[in-house]
């Protein structure tokens, strides 16, 4: 049968599997959020130690998927659980390395107009410097969420699921089908998640830094 | 088993350097492309930016269906995950040529293909460079995923390990894997440094 | 002119790579096993490797653990291997997408022929084994609902979760007939995993029921149940080498090779090689090479 009549067909497990690769992304981009946007904070504050923490998580970030589930499946077992594990520390550099960046290259004469006006640090970093670095942050939440897209696809194989599920069906059997049905709906799932977040960069960009690339 | 890892080490090294060679000869053909006719530089840009975005399991699965099992297929991939940090710094670094020496060429006689590769080109070389180095550290990581699509190197064991859940075979395959990327890094960086000093 | 040095180093670089990438073919005389993805069918693999290495001067390019029964069948048919372990239900009913025949030795004549035939693919002997798909839930599922057959499995079978191989998802043997010949609801969503990791789920209680291979080490291991086929959806599975034809006219002495092996790994020894494998966690080659030696096969 065609590549429709196998969709139409299948149509359901297709379902199942995005929500579920959908539900993976989501939750370890915000684990990764909730982890790398402080910490980011606190390095900034802390600039010495930043260098080894950055070289830390951008070590993690060399690993391969692979060896990475490899040791999550010996430490948890099966299923959601170390995939999230996995995924959720894939996801803190990019967060972490672009949170840090865009507080540091907050311009001092912003600060000290805020210092001027009387502003305290916790008023100063609410209200300027994470403002100012918005879209860096956001930048790098995009660039997070399109790895854990495609790093979601090799968690099928420690029973995750999600779409990868499909892509290894097809692997195991040679069979097209499933591997263009799982292929095609994670490779745009990961363009309308880049879209959408850059879209909201733009929103949330301060009209004065407009210009300014990420 | 220990004793099986050297031409593991080698085909993974083998499979990375091929790809390398052809990313690097396609990637600054059309860095030049992008530089030279304006009107498909975004095209190229964008084309080569949303193949990084395709999930590389997913790339390679598609892949496989039209190159069948094996090495090429896992070249192929890393060819084109390749193309985006080469295109992009070949581009950045052709377009950001002062203009004075580039008129200095055309005033010296040169026609555009000459002024490409005796002025614009080695001016762009460590751009290009820095380029390759993220190309050839990301394809040491990606090319591990080689195993799922009938390619050897050091997913081999990786992934045996990863079914038997043997913690030393993962690390077997692993550990030469990040090594080479840092060892790689390293090195290329500091020919990066000294490229940059020397066109200051 | 500037950097003119580090361009000729890199073009020279790039000139070695592509001579390595054109006298790629590192020629000879070699042949290219290869296996499924899953311990026994690489034990299997790795002993015709070892057996050829030792019995002919064929050099033995190893392919094993490369996926699922389609990636080895393609992979046979096309050329870039010439052998691999198969089982007579397997190419019955997936391969030739065929009905299951019950008996054993019919099963084998009717797969042999028609891959002959279809795919100029030569069945070698069988090598003494059974491995019948089956399905194994714990011990503590058997106990709570004394289930025996796979009839009597469809009663509970919405309290029970369901894990298998992807693979299993996509044959005609697999979980859509199976669970359409019985009547089969299993709770939530079937779990699919890597083959080689069903045992861990079930014995985590990730899952409560699997499809499991008769002769699988971790049955014992983990006190599994073994349920009863009763209305016969499972084929029968005889293990044999197959080879393509060509490379057999090109290697004759391959046959009488690897029927050295007909009968000599039945039910009970494939346990227990599968069990040293899996459960002890021994190195493949190690466990097929102790093996060959005790039976006289090797130095």
């Amino acid at each position: 049968m065609g590549l429709i009549e196998f969709i139409s067909a299948n149509y359901i497990d297709i379902q199942k599997s995005l929500l579920r690769h959908i539900e993976l992304v989501g939750i370890s981009v915000s684990i990764g959020m909730v982890i790398s946007i402080p910490l980011g904070i606190f390095l900034s504050r802390h600039k010495r130690m930043a260098g080894t923490v950055l070289a830390v998580a951008g070590t993690i970030q060399t690993i391969p998927g692979l060896v990475m589930l490899g040791f999550a499946l010996i430490l948890f077992g099966i299923g959601m659980l170390p995939a999230l594990v996995v995924l959720s520390l894939y996801a803190i550099l990019p967060i972490l390395s672009n949170t840090y960046t865009g507080i540091t290259e907050v311009e001092q004469r912003y600060i000290e107009a805020g210092r001027g006006i009387g502003m305290t640090n916790m008023q100063i970093l609410y209200e300027v410097e994470l403002p100012l670095a918005l879209p860096s942050i956001i930048s790098g939440i995009r660039i997070s969420t399109v790895y854990i897209v495609s790093w979601a696809t090799l968690a099928g194989l420690i029973g995750a699921g999600g779409l990868g599920d499909l892509i290894w069906t097809g692997l195991s059997n040679y069979n097209s089908k499933y591997i263009l049905a799982g292929a095609i709906p994670s490779a745009i799932l990961a363009f309308v998640l880049s879209g959408l977040i850059g879209f909201l960069q733009r929103l949330l960009t301060p009209r004065g830094l407009k210009g300014v690339r990420v | 088993m220990s004793s099986n890892l050297a031409p593991l080490i080698f085909e993974h090294m083998l499979i990375v350097i091929i790809a390398t060679f052809f990313s690097v000869a396609l990637g600054v053909v059309l860095g030049v492309i992008a530089y030279w006719v304006r009107h498909v530089d975004a095209i190229i840009l964008w084309t080569a930016e949303a193949i990084q975005t395709i999930p590389s399991l997913a790339l390679l699965a598609m892949l496989m269906i039209f190159f069948g099992l094996g090495n090429t297929t896992i070249i192929v991939g890393l060819i084109l995950y390749a193309l985006l940090p080469i295109v992009r710094n070949t581009y950045t670094g052709l377009t950001g040529i002062p203009n004075h020496l580039k008129d200095a060429a055309r005033g010296m006689g040169m026609s555009k293909l000459q002024r490409l590769i005796r002025v614009e080109l080695p001016l762009s070389f460590p751009l290009i460079f820095s380029g390759i180095k993220i190309a050839v550290v990301n394809s040491l990581s990606i090319a591990v995923m080689g195993v799922l699509i009938g390619a050897g190197g050091l997913g081999y064991p990786i992934y045996r390990g990863v079914q038997t859940r043997n913690l030393a075979r993962i690390l077997s395959g692993a550990v030469p894997v990040v090594l080479m990327a840092l060892v790689f890094d390293y090195f290329m960086s500091k020919i990066e440094q000294r490229l940059i000093k020397r066109a200051g | 002119m500037k950097h003119n040095k580090s361009m000729v180093i890199l073009l020279v670089v790039m000139v070695l790579a592509l001579s390595v990438t054109i006298t790629g073919c590192w020629g000879g005389d070699a042949i290219t096993i290869g296996s499924k993805d899953f311990s026994e069918n690489i034990t299997l693999g790795e002993m015709f490797a070892q057996l050829v290495e030792a019995h002919t001067d064929l050099k033995v390019n190893r392919k094993l653990n490369m996926g699922g029964t389609f990636v080895c069948f393609e992979a046979i048919k096309n050329g870039d291997i010439d052998i691999y372990p198969e089982y007579t239900g397997t190419g019955l009913t997936a391969q030739l997408k065929m009905d299951v025949i019950s008996d054993p030795d019919e099963a084998y004549q009717v797969v042999a022929a028609e891959f002959d035939r279809q795919f100029g693919v030569k069945w070698l002997e069988p090598l003494g084994l059974n491995n019948t798909y089956t399905l194994a839930v714990t011990d503590a599922v058997y106990q709570k609902y004394q289930v025996e057959t796979y009839s009597d499995l469809v009663k509970v079978s919405q309290n029970l979760v369901f894990g298998a191989e992807h693979e299993f998802f996509d044959r005609q043997d697999g979980y859509d007939g199976l669970v359409k010949m019985y009547g089969l609801k299993f709770k939530g969503e079937p779990k699919k995993m890597n083959a080689s990791l069903k045992y861990q789920a079930i014995g985590n209680g990730d899952i409560d029921v699997t499809d499991a291979f008769a002769t699988d080490g971790p049955i014992k291991q983990y006190n599994l149940k073994v349920l009863e086929d009763d209305k016969g959806f499972f084929p029968p599975y005889y293990a044999a080498p197959i080879i393509r034809k060509d490379t057999l006219e090109d290697h004759p002495e391959l046959e009488e090779v690897l029927n050295q092996l007909a009968g000599l790994v039945d039910d009970p020894t494939m346990t227990e090689l599968n069990y040293q494998v899996d459960v002890e966690g021994k190195d493949v080659e190690v466990v097929v090479r102790e093996f060959l030696q005790s039976k006289g096969l090797l130095d």
